[in-house]
């Protein structure tokens, strides 16, 4: 059977399976095997038991499962899902909160930096708009916010995980197309930082031009004014700096002592680990001291601290995963591990722990793995049989030799994600579309790509992965299956409907894409870091 | 079965702080790497024996009690994939605890483990494979219901009957293709080649075709205990547990 008629055979049979309610994972094992039969025949197929070309899928599905960076799917989802039941969260809104109170639009702002920081931790989207839904939410209502404005930012902000590193979609994307994942990571911060300072700059425009949409709190007459306010935050911003400090000094003091920082010919020296760099972390300290002593004075600085240190548990949380990951400490897969290890400490220490915590969160890990994983196992069986069938190669061929305009593919990509985005889950989109859309876009001319500054060739990969993310935000909230307005939904007050939801993410959506546009017109943005 | 976990766990503690403290005090020299010849060495064997055995009864006791986020069993294989179901997620605490170690020990005592990297693959392995019994059984699998909720119920019943069987399909084709390989690692006990050594590849390639084919049996149990249901209608938020959303209110509230 020659490849177009085998392509289009299975392109109809999956969205029949898909119609008619068969799980994904499976309806794409299935077709599988339909496409091996079709390649070869079931005379060269069934001709002995137990072995012949059905053993590819055996083999793809084994190379999964075995795949050290897989094992920080479920390692995430399980920190994600101690991260909810921790107060956490709570105590970061209060102590954001404080500092922003007397700005127009203060707590919209407040639930979007809340929402990068929970990014930074974990990379579920579920979790978050569930949380800054039972937080912010009331909050905002109460203060008599527009709805609108309250729902878009909640969810569009929420949605704000996939981006961030570590980012589970950003995981999937470089296991699909064996890009570096770390690499992924990096290019992603800065468009991902971009899109939720375009929501700050949103609304901030939208509550000045609007103020009845952002009314001001009641001022508190026990709370501390503008000028007193930036002292305090500096207080707590010294204790900050001045506790890092401790913290590489005691390292360097260890490495001295154990001898690690004893560099060998050529290698390159440790950060911050050196004996030579001992006499300015004392400095730093001192200097730190100093401030507390005379600048802003002892009394500010406790002030500060009791006021800032929900922001604690959160920053020592960053710093374990994302500092194991470019620390150079760990991979992927060990900083998920310790990030579940920190989150368990830290809700100890604050005397949230107990089984049934971890036992629920457990069931909680399992089921989202489990459909995760077998989705993965079903697609990459899939990809293996029409990759061995000449397929992808094919497609390729066939969009390249039409010679259309490179910007005119990448866009109908782009329309294509966005309406699978409406009705189909990130995972399925990632493992079905990319082994296919992958090839076509290396394939691409580079020099087209991108109307600002062009891009090296070995990033193209990087950048198309960037942009599928800036794709996935918007599924997020996009109608009608948008996850984001499910998980406000269900804890939203009952007088808000679907619609209500729906219509208050239409400008953030708008936002959106046109981060989106951006990414897509000027793609050296994306690997400015890299 | 409580006692039993009891009893087989704290063995196995006792024996394991008796073989770390052999090694460690008295240089007995049996390391992991004994763990998987356990014939030679009978203090090893023993361990493993009561090891199992913990694990085992430990995961039997908890899939007696429901968690909030779980459907009441209503198959008649459902108790197979929650026994599973309990043995894969606590080997998640041990994949986390491996790593941990690792980390701590190659960071701080720069020290790195042989044997960390290879134990917490040929656990994740099977974790992967045993959450997608278990989320089979709670019916969790990602499924598209926009057409599927507009069919009548006869409709849905027949597009019910014809995913199992392509399960089945799959499942069939699947150990077709692969009997012979999985079962020639599994007899010369093919190992991963690596300074620890343990056999990979000879425990998971069978394991896949096992597990694919409980989940094709655990398909048919669903198909048989959700015939007589009333067309229900699906939606995102049916994604979203209730309970757990409770205990966060009541927890923001003090």
């Amino acid at each position: 059977m020659d490849l177009g008629t085998l392509s289009l055979i299975l392109l109809i049979a999956l969205f029949v399976l898909l119609a008619m309610g068969m799980p994904l994972g499976f309806a794409s094992a299935a077709l599988a095997c339909a496409v091996l039969v079709m390649k070869f025949g079931p005379d060269l197929l069934f001709r002995d038991f137990g072995r012949g070309p059905f053993a590819v899928i055996a083999q793809a599905i084994y190379r999964q499962l075995t795949n050290y960076v897989l094992i920080s799917v479920p390692l995430f989802i399980f920190m994600a899902a101690l991260l909810e039941r921790s107060g956490i969260a709570r105590d970061m809104y209060s102590s954001l909160n404080v500092w922003m109170s007397r700005t127009r639009g203060g707590i919209a702002i407040v639930t979007s930096i809340m929402a990068v920081i929970m990014a930074a931790m974990s990379g579920i989207i579920g979790g978050e708009v569930v949380l800054l839904g039972l937080i912010a939410l009331p909050q905002m209502l109460r203060l008599g916010y527009n709805q609108n404005l309250a729902i878009g930012t909640i969810c569009a902000s929420g949605s704000l995980g996939t981006m961030i590193p570590p980012s589970i979609v950003l995981i999937f994307f470089g296991l699909v197309t064996e890009t570096s994942i770390k690499a992924l990571f990096t290019a992603a911060f800065l468009p991902g930082f971009m899109l939720a300072s375009f929501f700050i700059i949103y609304i901030v425009i939208r509550t000045r031009l609007h103020p009845e949409q952002a009314p001001l709190p009641e001022p508190d007459p026990n709370d501390p004014t503008g000028p007193e306010k930036w002292a305090l935050f500096c207080g707590f911003l010294t204790v900050l700096v001045m506790a890092v400090t401790t913290l590489l000094l005691v390292r360097a003091l260890f490495l001295t002592v154990t001898g690690g920082n004893v560099l060998e010919e050529g290698a390159d020296p440790l950060r911050f680990g050196m004996i030579s760099d001992i006499p300015y972390l004392i400095g730093v300290l001192v200097a730190g001291a100093l401030i507390v002593q005379f600048v802003i004075g002892r009394e500010r600085v406790r002030k500060g601290w009791e006021l800032g240190k929900g922001l604690v548990a959160p920053l020592i949380v960053i710093g374990v995963v994302l500092g194991s990951i470019y620390g150079g400490i760990t991979g992927i897969t060990e900083a998920a591990a310790m990030g579940v290890v920190a989150v368990f400490v830290i809700s100890v220490a604050r005397g949230e722990m107990s089984f049934d915590v971890v036992w629920t969160s457990l069931m909680r890990t399992m089921k989202a793995t489990g459909t995760i994983i077998w989705v993965t196992v079903g697609a990459t069986a899939l990809a293996a049989a029409y990759t061995l069938a000449g397929g992808p190669t094919y497609v390729a061929n066939l969009i390249v030799g039409a010679e259309l305009p490179t910007m005119a593919v990448i866009l109908v990509m782009m329309v294509i994600f966005l309406i699978m985005g409406m009705f189909m889950d990130w995972v399925g989109i990632v493992l079905l579309i990319m082994p296919v859309f992958m090839p076509i876009v290396r394939a691409l001319p580079v020099e087209e790509l991108g109307f600002l500054g062009g891009i090296d060739p070995a990033y193209v990969a990087i950048w198309f992965g960037v942009v599928f993310t800036m794709n996935m935000q918007v599924s997020f909230l996009s109608p009608p299956f948008g996850p984001a307005a499910f998980y406000l939904k269900s804890v939203a007050p009952a007088h808000i409907s679907l619609t209500d939801i729906f219509k208050g993410f239409l400008p953030f959506i708008g936002i959106q894409l046109l981060a989106l546009l951006v990414l897509l017109m000027w793609p050296s943005l994306v690997v400015a870091f890299l | 079965m409580r006692l039993v976990m009891l009893v087989t766990t704290v063995a196995t503690v006792l024996l394991t702080l008796w073989l770390i403290s052999g090694r460690l005090f008295f240089g007995t020299g049996i390391s992991l790497k004994q763990f998987l010849s356990p014939a030679d060495t009978p203090s090893v064997l023993l361990t493993m024996i009561f090891g199992t055995a913990a694990l085992l009864s430990a995961s039997i006791y908890l899939s007696d009690t429901r968690g909030p986020v779980e459907s009441e069993p209503s198959g008649f294989f459902d108790f197979v994939s929650l026994v599973v179901s309990r043995l894969a997620m606590i080997a998640t605490c041990a994949t986390v605890l491996v790593m941990f170690y690792e980390v701590v020990s190659r960071y701080v005592f720069v020290k790195p483990t042989l044997w960390a990297n290879e134990l917490s693959l040929w656990i994740a392995g099977f974790i992967f494979l045993f959450a997608g019994l278990y989320a089979m059984q709670q019916r969790s699998h990602i499924r598209i219901y926009i057409i599927y909720d507009m069919l009548p119920r006869r409709v849905q019943k027949l597009a019910d009957v014809m995913s199992v069987l392509l399960i089945w399909v799959f499942a069939f084709l699947l150990i077709w293709g692969g009997y012979n390989e999985a079962l020639d690692k599994f007899i010369r006990w093919e190992t991963f080649g690596t300074a620890w050594d343990p056999p990979l590849p000879a425990t998971i390639k069978p394991a896949i075709l096992i597990v694919v084919v409980l989940v094709a049996i655990q398909a048919l149990s669903n198909l048989i205990a959700d015939w007589h249901k009333m067309p229900e209608h699906h939606s995102p938020l049916d994604d979203i547990d209730e309970s757990e959303i409770e205990i966060i209110r009541q927890k923001l509230k003090d």
